[in-house]
């Protein structure tokens, strides 16, 4: 009985119904969207960073990965003493530089990684072959790298390093063969990238008798083991920077801390307005229906029922608008994301808006928890009315 | 003096020494200052890698750089140089990262950029109005960003005025029978509930505008601290109040004449039963 007088009571004032439903739909939108902003760019990072599998990033002391265009001078004996350790599965050595390719009778400025194809955590292949240990003439380029040079598997090219800025002579070269296209996991959207042996890359590159890397990626064999494998690493390489994805996500989380305060605000007023739109409109309802009540009353309908029947009523008013809500916020998220990932320099796989269960559970059970309980005050309104007084008040 | 925005790493700090050499001279920012509790006389140890021979210098000044929204949220340090000191530290003599140039007045920027460029080889110049519009590219994201949210805003507040509007409208159903009962015109009816709305729109608008200064405030004195700048964080331009109060009274107003004109063409005795 008591759904049939909810549902009843709703479709008395069906525009009111409609709009109270529409408003908490948008509001549940906004607070689903705000927390997707707050836990999906860490997630997101954090899967980036994981994709492979490898645990700590070791970089120039002081700065993060790819951060500076400072380099670790000295790496090979690193290497080594990271290889010997019994609880490191793999070593994966990064040297990023600028690197050169005549197209035409224009020169076409690239992006140079070096990796060990060996232990490397940078790229997936996605056509073609992939490097093998040792192969001094491979090279795998980007999507966007094979497009703007118009290169196929296959094709040779030269690559020319340490360009001097006054006559545009290369001071290094090297013929290579395009292997393999594949798909750098921290570019940016577009960025012309190409990847070669560790060693071809630090000849190629700046300092090349500093043995330099940008970066060390290192694979722990067990997970509960690797913050104490990053503390040992730092203690005995004190020239370097040791951070785990753990500490990489937290150095993260505070660059963006804005994006979260603001998504802690918006989620907060969207809440706010989602409770005092259906507290409102049910009070509203109430003191209109006032004598409705009285009359259920006094026909024997006990207190609890009634506070029941104002808060079943608050319950189908918010679980329509969350559904509502859910929906419309998923589309909102990915037009927000669009326009968040588009930020210059930002790596393509970043998402700042990440569609998970948890999420979309968290944001429909927080409207449905606020709207039920924003209905307490006219459902504690229509249950306290004297029976008598009302009916008299009501008839007159 | 050198303006060149380079973090070094601070390898170690010594207050005060006197030394037999003059040393070379930096400037170094108030927020580093602060930091290492540093002041003008103290000698600091420099070093570009953490690896390299570390150098000494004098602190000659302490400066509050301009409030820079491209750097505030990172949150680096900087120190200003002589440009040959720099380079030495750097090992890397005779070398700049930039150069600005200054044309003589009523030449176009553009022009002396291209002419610049003929030549040119190891430099590129730009017309400081492309470097600008490169690099407020990042905030140009977030002000779309911004906008959007504003959007979903503005659509949740005008469905919350929208049913606000309404009930209260509707909430006069005994007062517009009765009225209507005792002679008062449609015209009067319709125009005293519209002018009720927009009192009810213009005072709620005016709460909304000391709302937001409030939190416009709030936000700024948090996030200046927070990131250690005078860089204004929440504007609330008088287009911005012009925009939300407007668009406030629009919403009220319309929504005010919308239930006002249901009520007005009812017939009085069916408001008076509905009322009941």
């Amino acid at each position: 009985m008591t759904w049939a007088l909810v549902v009843r009571s709703l479709f008395r004032h069906p525009v009111r119904t409609a709009l109270v439903v529409a408003g908490i739909a948008v509001a549940a939108a906004l607070l689903l969207d705000m927390v997707m902003l707050s836990g999906g760019m860490e997630r997101s990072f954090s899967r980036m960073l994981l994709s492979r599998g490898f645990q700590i990033r070791l970089s120039p002391k002081g700065t993060l990965p790819f951060d500076t265009e400072a380099m670790i001078p000295a790496i090979t004996p690193i290497l080594d003493d990271l290889r010997a350790d019994p609880d490191v599965e793999r070593v994966g050595p990064v040297l990023a530089t600028s690197l050169h390719v005549r197209v035409g009778d224009s020169l076409l400025t690239l992006v140079g990684y070096g990796v060990d194809p060996a232990g490397q955590g940078l790229y997936e292949l996605e056509a073609g072959a992939d490097l093998v240990p040792g192969d001094s003439t491979g090279l795998l380029v980007s999507e966007p790298a094979a497009a703007a040079a118009g290169w196929q598997i296959g094709d040779t090219i030269r690559l020319q390093g340490r360009l001097d800025p006054q006559s545009a002579r290369a001071e290094a070269e090297r013929v290579v063969t395009v292997r393999g296209v594949v798909r750098f996991l921290y570019d940016a959207r577009g960025q012309r990238s190409v990847g070669a042996d560790f060693r071809v890359m630090q000849r190629l590159g700046r300092f090349p008798d500093a043995d330099p890397a940008s970066m060390v990626m290192v694979k722990v064999r067990a997970d509960d083991r690797v913050d104490s494998v990053a503390a040992r690493i730092a203690r005995t390489h004190r020239t370097v920077e040791v951070n785990s994805v753990a500490a990489l996500v937290v150095q993260f989380r505070s660059r963006l801390v804005y994006f979260q305060q603001l998504s802690l605000i918006l989620a907060t007023i969207s809440l706010v307005v989602g409770v005092l739109l259906v507290g409102t409109i049910l009070t509203i309802t109430v003191s209109e229906r006032i004598g409705e009540f009285a009359v259920l009353r006094g026909i024997g309908v006990r207190r609890a029922r009634v506070v029941r029947l104002v808060m079943a009523e608050g319950a189908v008013l918010t679980a329509a608008g969350a559904i509502g809500g859910v929906i419309l916020g998923l589309a909102t998220a990915r037009y927000l994301d669009a326009i968040l990932t588009s930020f210059p320099g930002l790596p393509a796989a970043i998402s700042f808006f990440v569609p998970e269960r948890t999420a979309i559970a968290k944001a429909a059970v927080a409207v449905f928890v606020a709207g039920v309980a924003a209905s307490g005050y006219p459902a504690w309104l229509a249950a306290r009315a004297p029976i008598a007084e009302t009916l008299r008040a009501d008839a007159e | 003096m050198s303006s060149f925005g380079v973090v070094l790493l601070l390898h170690g700090l010594a207050l005060a020494a006197s030394t037999a050499q003059p040393l070379p001279g930096i400037a170094i920012e108030r927020r580093l200052a602060d930091r290492y509790r540093l002041a003008v006389g103290d000698t600091v140890r420099l070093t570009p890698a953490a690896d390299r021979p570390a150098a000494r210098y004098l602190v000659e000044a302490i400066y509050q750089p301009k409030a820079d929204p491209a750097t505030a949220l990172r949150g680096e340090y900087q120190i200003r140089f002589h440009l040959p000191e720099l380079s030495r530290l750097l090992g890397a003599a005779d070398r700049v990262d930039r150069i600005a140039v200054l044309g003589r007045p009523g030449i176009p920027a553009d022009s002396t950029a291209f002419r610049l460029n003929q030549p040119a080889f190891g430099y590129r110049a730009y017309p400081s109005e492309r470097i600008a519009s490169e690099s407020s590219r990042t905030f140009a994201v977030v002000s779309r960003f911004h906008r959007a949210i504003g959007v979903i805003s503005i659509v949740a507040s005008a469905v919350f005025l929208l049913c606000i509007m309404l009930l209260k409208v509707e909430e006069r159903r005994l007062d517009a029978a009765v009225m209507r009962m005792i002679g008062i015109s449609r015209a009067t009816v319709f125009r005293a509930f519209v002018l009720e709305a927009t009192l009810v729109a213009a005072v709620g608008s005016g709460l909304g505008v000391g709302l937001a200064a409030v939190a416009g405030a709030l936000t700024n004195w948090v996030y200046r601290r927070r990131f250690e700048t005078s860089l204004v964080f929440s504007h609330l331009s008088p287009d911005i109040v012009a925009f939300g109060v407007g668009l406030s009274l629009v919403l009220g107003v319309a929504v005010g004449a919308l239930a006002a004109r249901r009520l007005v063409t009812a017939r009085p005795l069916a408001l008076w039963r509905r009322a009941g």
